[in-house]
């Protein structure tokens, strides 16, 4: 039965609320493990669903959920260490949350029927708004308070365009069942009026949550203020959810025809977006937003590639996943760094490279993998991105693409480089420690990993995504 | 005959005017609670819609339930707790808020003039109520200063969107599990945003949305 891959963190997440914490850690492992199999199996095709009007396994749904699962594994061993570090007062809350989270993403790699995938995406908001709100500060009421009422009400516009796109099916009286297998199907034949439409508003609706620009604005606040392990996993796997919302749709566009459409609709937010972020990035004063925005940054990168097509969308697939590995790795290390000085701000930190050799070493690492350095994964999935954008002779989306990243290197660069060598006090709050320095390295170590050998079946599953789109591996 | 589904929507339209001219929190909470009940009993008075089974009526008379009762009664406990001004403390004036729902009417008639072609015919009253609804809503949520009118122009906006979900599209489509889903979503959104606003009102001694501006580049 594939819905237990989601049942089962929500069944244990549930329980974990009642539990002591002692065994509350222990359940957040245990789940994490038994997930990653339950996916694996998933991945084997050993599970049929039991809902298939609902729930099916299609090959982008499995990429995402594996990407989750995986990271997942990791940040909760970091959250394990994290939370008796900073002896967080609602423990079994965040517990209980981080499991309904990770939940409600599984539910929304599997979910087929459209309004489904809309549930799921929203529960994600409200089971992930605790997880922000942990710390009760007046700052993190106030990115609670943008987060659920900004994704909310952007997610909602999206329901009008699920609705829409059922539409478009009514008015040709055609009676399919409404899910995105059989809508592909019938796609020729849909209303393009009401499907365009739909798809405006799917796009800005998840488009609101996988943090483009200009409707980013509860994500640096969000990922700010939560803490690490949460930010992480905000960053790491709930952006792909929400890109999976509108994978598919796009998907659903370009059997209809509708395919240049949507394409450039993407590449327009993508480019918008990477060059917000870069401007803001430029003077971050807070470390933990410039990650953030950095995200933002990415999943333009990501819409961009996915825009464009070709060899540029096997590109924006491999971004996902070494987007997730990088990323999460970095907010972990800034967890370390956040606990060691005590501050979020650029200007209170420094000579990281000899207070918190361990954590430099990811930090660092981290920073030269996003930034697309050899020998980590994003450096082939942007080199790939421009190739494409070369065949596909879009030379003037190429140079907003080159401009903002050069934008981003620039502005990271000099923040990344002051917290890790200029001089600063010598007195640390928190020590680091090896649980908490491992899940970063074995993030980027997985890169890197991913980058020199790809497995023929993770490779397979990547060709079945994007077939459909006419996506090539090569030239 | 009087045509009940006319009837309805021109009262959900009443009750959009009403509640963007009200300026007492408690009236706004009533208008809530009696906008839900109407919503949720269009689908019923479309003819379209003649057979209903007893799981499809049972879904119905829940949802009535917490559109009408369980949602207003939860606002209602967080304006009695929270609210210490109970005025609305608007951005824009009464009046000038009354003649956007007005402008809002016309601009919706427009466009449901424009998409009739490809509409199945007989819902143009429905798609103009859907459509108000849905731009009052977010009017709302743009021109009041405090957190719970935001809340409930979210709510406002939900219904509109509801009412273009169930109305326009089959109901073999959208089956009653997947509403009650949306409709779960709403509630527990609600819930937590409710929970937000009386922590925000502990932390801030009240609940105006200009107090949160600590976070910005």
């Amino acid at each position: 039965m594939l819905e237990f891959v989601f049942l089962l963190p929500i069944v244990m997440g549930g329980t974990a609320f009642f539990l002591p914490v002692s065994l509350g850690r222990g359940l957040l492992i245990v789940a994490a493990l038994l997930h990653l199999q339950l996916t694996v199996m998933g991945w084997m095709g050993k599970l049929d669903p039991y809902f298939p009007d609902y729930f099916s396994s299609s090959p982008e749904g499995l990429l995402v959920l594996l990407v989750t699962s995986f990271i997942f594994l990791f940040i909760s061993i970091y959250a394990i260490s994290y939370m008796s570090e900073t002896e967080m007062q609602s423990e079994h809350i965040f517990i209980s949350c981080m499991l309904l989270f990770l939940g409600t993403m599984s539910m929304v790699t599997l979910a087929d029927h459209p309004i489904v995938l809309w549930i799921a995406i929203e529960a994600t908001t409200l089971v992930s708004a605790p997880l922000i709100f942990i710390n009760r500060s007046k700052e993190a009421l106030e990115a609670t308070w943008k987060y659920v009422l900004i994704c909310s009400v952007g997610i909602a516009l999206a329901l009008l365009g699920c609705f829409f796109i059922t539409l478009a099916m009514d008015i040709k009286e055609i009676d399919a069942p409404l899910t995105f297998s059989s809508l592909n199907a019938v796609a020729g034949r849909l209303d393009p009026i009401w499907l365009k439409a739909g798809f405006i508003f799917i796009m800005i609706g998840f488009g609101t949550k996988m943090g483009l620009a200009p409707m980013h604005t509860w994500l640096p606040d969000a990922h700010s203020q939560a803490p690490s392990p949460a930010s992480a996993l905000l960053s790491g796997a709930l952006l792909n959810c929400a890109f999976l919302g509108i994978y598919k749709v796009h998907v659903l566009m370009h059997v209809a025809g509708l395919g240049t459409y949507s394409s450039n609709i993407l590449i327009g937010f993508g480019l918008v977006s990477m060059f917000v972020a870069g401007i803001f990035i430029l003077n971050q004063p807070d470390y933990k937003r410039l990650l953030a925005y950095s995200s933002v940054e990415n999943m333009g990168v990501i819409a961009i590639g996915v825009g464009i097509g070709g060899i540029a969308l096997y590109g924006a697939i491999l971004h996902l996943i070494h987007h997730s590995l990088i990323k999460s790795s970095l907010f972990l290390s800034a967890g370390n760094i956040l606990l060691g000085f005590g501050s979020r701000l650029v200007k209170k930190t420094g000579n990281l490279a000899r207070l918190f050799p361990k954590t430099f070493v990811a930090f660092f690492a981290g920073f030269a993998g996003v930034s697309g350095f050899p020998p980590f994964g994003i450096f082939i999935s942007e080199l790939l991105i421009i190739m494409g954008a070369f065949q596909r002779g879009r030379f003037v989306v190429l140079a907003g693409f080159i401009f903002c990243l050069t934008l981003v290197f620039a502005g990271a660069a000099r923040i990344v480089m002051r917290i890790s060598f200029a001089n600063a006090g010598e007195d640390i709050l928190v020590e680091e420690r090896m649980l908490r320095v491992i899940p970063s390295y074995v993030l980027l170590l997985t890169s890197i990993g991913l980058f020199l050998w790809m497995p023929e079946t993770i490779f397979q599953v990547i060709i079945d995504t994007i077939k459909v789109l006419g996506g090539r591996v090569n030239g | 005959m009087i045509n009940l589904s006319d009837a309805i929507l021109v009262l959900i339209l009443l009750s959009v005017l009403i509640s963007l001219e009200s300026n007492r929190m408690m009236t706004l909470v009533k208008i809530m609670g009696l906008q839900g009940v109407m919503v949720s009993l269009v689908p019923l008075f479309l003819e379209q819609h003649q057979a209903i089974g007893t799981g499809g009526m049972i879904f119905f008379q829940i949802m009535i339930l917490i559109k009408g009762l369980l949602i207003p009664g939860l606002l209602y406990f967080a304006v009695q707790r929270v609210a210490i001004k109970r005025e609305v403390e608007p951005l824009i004036g009464y009046h000038a808020s009354l003649f956007f729902g007005l402008i809002m009417i016309l601009v919706s008639l427009f466009i449901t003039e424009k998409l009739q072609l490809t509409l199945p015919g007989g819902h143009s009253l429905l798609l103009i109520t859907a459509i108000t609804t849905l731009g009052a809503g977010l009017f709302l949520m743009m021109s009041r200063t405090k957190a719970i009118t935001q809340v409930i122009g979210y709510l406002m906006l939900e219904n509109g969107i509801y009412l273009v979900g169930t109305a326009l599209t089959k109901q073999s489509h959208t089956r009653y599990v997947v509403e009650f889903g949306v409709l779960l979503d709403v509630l527990v959104g609600v819930m937590i945003m409710g929970i937000i606003l009386h922590n925000i009102n502990r932390a801030f001694d009240d609940v105006d949305t200009a107090l949160l501006g600590r976070l910005k580049d």
